[in-house]
């Protein structure tokens, strides 16, 4: 395992760094606070929400910062996606079409479910049956992830 | 009795005098009795019947109640009667349709101009004017007299005018003259000329300022015979005509209309009201109806911001709270910051505000990109040696190792600071503590070295010793000699320096230019929002008119009900009276 450099030593990171940095710092804030409030009182499903609505939140900024807003360098996007700003694994999914919102990837593993299915959430809006369509799905609390939403 | 606002203003008496003030309105100054007054003041009594009353039984011309029944005679005659004699108490009295429970209170004289006439055909050489607030006379140049009342021998004529001028319209084709006569021709038709009035006077007080009996004067001509349903249309065109005159000297706000339809509203409750009301109801409603609806017109609501004029309203919002165009919708929504200024409504939807939010944040990055590769490109960038070399200046003794004074100063955020690596900050402060043992000499001819390597163009005599080029600054050499030596060591290099070679010019003035329109163009869309504003309150203010109009109505007919639903002393003939005046209201709000 390499070692650990202080970050004085390291290097800095590219251009443009400095205009995302403030909102990245209230990101992290908010992961922190999130990993950090007890889960005593709520369900144990609900337990991992917050972290993952934070996170899908944090990508999206990046996401939209490079690919719509195209605010930031390639070398800045690489640097956040290395240093784990965003989930590039999830922004490739955002990428491809009709998965444009998707809110987790645990939400399209369909060899994680009972029916070999995907999320609740992905199920459009318009093809809910049934009354009860207010639903969050177990995995990350989406109310609905599909891109007709 | 006066007439006020016409057109052929009666000769002054001898000694007033007619005078402007300032506001534009007329007024008279008697220079005898040091009187001044806004009402022309007249010598001699109009032409006008000197019996308001008969006149107005004279022009009804098809009279819907039995007049032999005392008691309905009575009602009517308390009808005119009673704001004749108020006015005639007091001269300033404006509209006594309802009671007269208005405070009398000086008014601006509106001029009222011909507008337009028409020969009567067969009545040689009379001819008909229509004046520019929708009234008419008629006016004969050879003895050169003019009657607001028209004479009776002129009515089957006139009669015969509206209704080939109504004939015309609805094939569509008018004639120009006479579609300026159009818009009078509304004011005429009347069968229940008091309510009428009542009514009039709330629709035209903006600039209308007369009594209502000279008005009713005027009003009742002819007309009984054109179809009711041309009511709209006539009213429409009536609403808006007074608004374009250029000469109503003050307006009458909306907040006055809504007081005086408080104070209507307040007398529906009074006891004389019944005797006023009783049987006009559905006519007098509907045309408020009409009046309303055109209120409502799209036109009348204020000039509708365009789109692109929104949206840069919205953009403008974003400039001024300096919202950061690097975060996201989600904080900006978070933080609602922009959310009570006005223009954050100028857009109707949240979409709509986001689409717009994506706009300007790309623009705005995209500017600010450009503002940075110009800064890169004049070497204007933010070298990071600059403040650590200052801090050196400020810190570094020779009685400080490297990591100790790292560690001292590590709070410091020019030791934060991530473009400097710290391999080159440890070189720097070796070298900055290292030339602080050299003596003065050498110090000095190591900063005239520097000086002299950079060219002329960035240090000439023009520069000051405040902003050196950067290139100077970043230097060990610039520090390590103590400011009070250095400085006017400095400062006499560069006097002896030459001018600086001569700078292409132009290009500030094109910013100049930029900015100023960018500026005009800012006051422009916020001008329109003002308006937009200042429009939206104006329906306001209508809507609760309005609301308060219909409370009064229905108080009205509830006191209706109710007196229905009595029988008084008189017995079988009053309830049959009741009778007849009920179908009769039926009858008209079926017509309508």
């Amino acid at each position: 395992m390499p070692a650990i450099r202080p970050s004085s030593k390291r290097k800095p990171p590219p251009d443009g760094f400095s205009d995302i940095e403030e909102d990245l710092l209230i990101f992290a804030n908010k992961m922190k606070d999130a990993q950090n409030t007890p889960t005593d009182n709520i369900p144990k499903h609900q337990a991992q929400w917050p972290i993952f609505q934070i996170a899908h939140q944090r990508s999206r900024y990046i996401y939209e910062l490079y690919y719509e807003k195209e605010a930031i360098s390639k070398q800045l996007y690489d640097w956040l996606l290395k240093n784990g700003y965003a989930d590039a694994m999830l922004i490739a999914k955002w990428k491809k079409q009709g998965y444009e919102k998707l809110c987790c990837l645990r939400c399209i593993q369909t060899k994680e479910t009972n029916f070999n299915s995907t999320c609740v959430c992905r199920v459009p809006r318009a093809q809910m049956k049934g009354e009860d369509r207010e639903v969050q799905c177990v995995s990350c609390g989406c109310r609905g992830c599909a891109s007709t939403d | 009795m006066s007439l006020k606002s016409t057109y052929q203003a009666a000769p002054l008496p001898p000694g007033w005098t007619e005078h402007k003030a300032p506001t534009g309105h007329m007024y008279y100054y008697n220079a005898e009795t040091k009187e001044s007054t806004y009402k022309r003041p007249l010598a001699t009594a109009p032409p006008a019947p000197a019996n308001p009353s008969s006149s107005y039984w004279q022009h009804q011309a098809v009279p819907q109640i039995n007049l032999s029944d005392p008691n309905v005679a009575n009602q009517f005659m308390a009808q005119y009667a009673q704001p004749r004699q108020q006015q005639q108490q007091q001269q300033q009295q404006q509209h006594g349709g309802r009671g007269g429970g208005f405070q009398p209170r000086p008014k601006p004289q509106p001029v009222d101009k011909p507008k337009s006439k028409v020969a009567i055909p067969g009545c040689d050489p009379w001819i008909l004017v229509y004046t520019k607030y929708g009234r008419r006379f008629a006016y004969n140049p050879v003895k050169n007299a003019s009657y607001w009342r028209i004479p009776e021998k002129l009515m089957p004529a006139i009669l015969e005018l509206d209704k080939e001028r109504i004939r015309l319209k609805a094939e569509g084709k008018v004639p120009g003259q006479q579609e300026q006569a159009e818009k009078p021709d509304d004011a005429t038709p009347t069968t229940q000329p008091a309510e009428r009035d009542t009514h009039e006077h709330q629709q035209e007080e903006p600039t209308h300022d007369y009594d209502s009996s000279e008005y009713e004067e005027v009003e009742v001509t002819d007309d009984e015979d054109e179809p009711d349903e041309d009511g709209t249309s006539r009213k429409r065109q009536r609403t808006k005509d007074p608004s374009p005159g250029p000469s109503g000297p003050v307006e009458f706000t909306e907040a006055d209309i809504a007081a005086q339809l408080a104070a209507m509203g307040a007398e529906y409750g009074d006891e004389d009201y019944d005797d006023e009301h009783d049987n006009h109801y559905p006519d007098d409603d509907a045309e408020m109806h009409d009046a309303w609806e055109e209120h409502y017109d799209p036109g009348d609501a204020g000039i509708p911001l365009s789109d692109s004029d929104a949206r840069e309203l919205f953009k403008d919002l974003l400039n001024d709270f300096n919202i950061n165009p690097y975060s996201g919708w989600d904080k900006l929504i978070e933080e609602g910051k922009i959310f009570d200024d006005p223009r954050y409504t100028v857009l109707p939807t949240t979409k709509a505000r986001k689409e717009v939010w994506e706009e300007w944040s790309k623009q705005k990055i995209q500017t600010l990109k450009e503002l940075r590769a110009k800064e890169a490109s004049t070497q204007e960038k933010k070298d990071p040696r600059v403040p650590y070399l200052a801090l050196l200046q400020d810190k570094a003794t020779p009685k400080l190792y490297w990591p100790e004074f790292k560690k001292k100063y590590k709070k410091e955020d020019a030791m934060k600071d991530l473009k400097l690596s710290d391999k080159e900050r440890e070189k720097l402060y070796r070298e900055h503590v290292a030339r602080l043992k050299m003596p003065q000499a050498a110090l000095k001819s190591d900063l005239k070295k520097l000086l002299e390597s950079v060219p002329l163009a960035q240090l000439n005599s023009s520069c000051s010793a405040r902003d050196l080029p950067l290139q100077v600054l970043a230097d060990v050499r610039y520090i390590s000699l103590d400011p009070k030596v250095r400085d006017p060591f400095i400062e006499a290099y560069i006097g002896g320096l030459a001018p600086p070679p001569q700078p292409q010019a132009g290009e500030g003035l094109e910013d100049d230019e930029a900015a100023k329109k960018a500026r005009e163009e800012r006051q422009k869309r916020e001008k329109a929002l003002q308006d937009r504003e200042r429009a939206v309150a104006e329906e306001k203010r209508r809507q609760e008119k309005k609301l308060q109009f219909e409370r009064a109505r229905l108080k009205g007919e509830e006191r209706e009900l109710e007196r229905a639903m009595q029988v008084d002393k008189k017995g079988l003939q009053s309830q049959l009276m009741l009778d007849r005046v009920g179908s009769e209201k039926e009858k008209e709000k079926e017509q309508d």
